[in-house]
């Protein structure tokens, strides 16, 4: 289904547009490595010229509110990681307004990133959308 | 179409509920290893609306001594029924 | 930072200072403009002006980021930076021959990077 991919479309619809790798982030800052390990992934992807998209979804939508700092063992949150992100021309960040509901959170407390929020036909049109889907 | 991996339990987590949300009406579910908790007729309810897309493999089943203990809506395969359903699919996308 | 092993030493104004199996620092707060010097002059580098505007992305770059960059991000930053032709992957080829992102960074006194092969 998803073979047949029409051209990438401009302006304020691209974000159902092709793309080569969809990172689905779904886990929150510091509990674990895998958000760390997802934006790392994303960033090699872009590094080597792929299309490469983020969904923030599940506790994953914790990656993006502001004030986060090092934890108690002075591991390393995912804040400078973000931040990186436009450098390696990861542009097209989307989050699962469902996800963010759920945790009582609006899209005035996504404040790290410029991000796209999407409903559920959305999020699904995503994952077709993307010829890949690896998820952290 | 894509086919969905879940291997956490619906009575411990809810991860689900995020598949669920990332699901299309055509993409399928294969429940694995602690998954297949969710092949209780009890879980019907955390995955509701899945007829005849809801999978689980029988070898986790099995260990695990629910094979017999079944929803009538769990459609149970084997590892070559897993390769089929992820050759059938466009992606997997694991849930963990 | 997973903290690498001391392979070698240079010494720098009495001082010894470890390099890891490749060649990186072993602790990053090492590093000084006379030990970049020493470092390039190992692999028989002499650091020009364009060199050190290189190195001054690379090591503004790591303090915003805590990230080494792959060619693509270090090429967009020094077009940031110094406009277009520094950004070029052939001026920055030139200057760092083999892998500008890997022998810069080393240079620099950065980690390896990570995300480019």
């Amino acid at each position: 289904m998803s073979d047949v991919m029409t051209a990438p479309l401009a302006g304020d619809d691209a974000g159902m547009a092709a793309g080569d790798l969809l990172v689905m982030l779904r886990h929150g800052p510091h509990g674990s490595s895998w958000l760390r390990e997802g934006l790392e992934a994303a960033m090699v992807a872009a590094a080597f010229g792929r299309e490469v998209g983020l969904l923030f979804t599940g506790d994953g939508v914790m990656a993006l509110l502001e004030g986060q700092q090092v934890g108690p063992l002075g591991q390393k949150g995912s804040d400078n990681l973000l931040a990186a992100l436009e450098m390696y021309d990861v542009e097209r960040c989307y989050v699962d307004a469902a996800a963010l509901r759920a945790r009582g959170l609006t899209a005035q407390d996504v404040t790290l990133l410029p991000v796209t929020l999407l409903e559920h036909d959305e999020v699904v049109a995503l994952t077709t959308a993307f010829s890949r889907v690896l998820s952290f | 179409m894509n086919l969905h991996l879940l291997n956490r339990s619906p009575f411990s987590s809810r991860i689900h509920d995020d598949v669920l949300n990332a699901m299309g009406p055509e993409d399928q579910l294969l429940l694995i290893e602690d998954g297949v908790n969710g092949a209780l007729d009890n879980a019907e309810q955390h995955l509701a609306g899945l007829e005849g897309r809801l999978f689980a493999l029988r070898e986790d089943l099995e260990s695990r001594g629910l094979l017999g203990r079944c929803a009538e809506n769990v459609i149970v395969v084997d590892v070559d029924g897993f390769v089929a359903l992820t050759e059938a699919a466009d992606k997997t996308v694991s849930w963990f | 930072m997973a903290s690498s092993e001391t392979v070698r030493t240079l010494t720098l104004d009495g001082r010894d200072i470890g390099l890891d199996a490749e060649g990186y620092l072993v602790d990053l707060d090492d590093w000084s403009p006379a030990l970049a010097e020493m470092l390039a002059a190992e692999e028989g580098r002499e650091l020009t002006p364009e060199h050190w505007e290189v190195i001054e992305v690379l090591r503004d770059f790591y303090q915003r980021f805590s990230l080494s960059p792959a060619m693509r991000p270090l090429s967009k930053a020094m077009t940031q930076r110094f406009g277009p032709d520094k950004g070029r992957s052939l001026h920055l080829m030139r200057l760092f021959p083999d892998s500008p992102p890997k022998v810069g960074a080393r240079i620099a006194g950065l980690p390896k990077p990570t995300n480019c092969l």
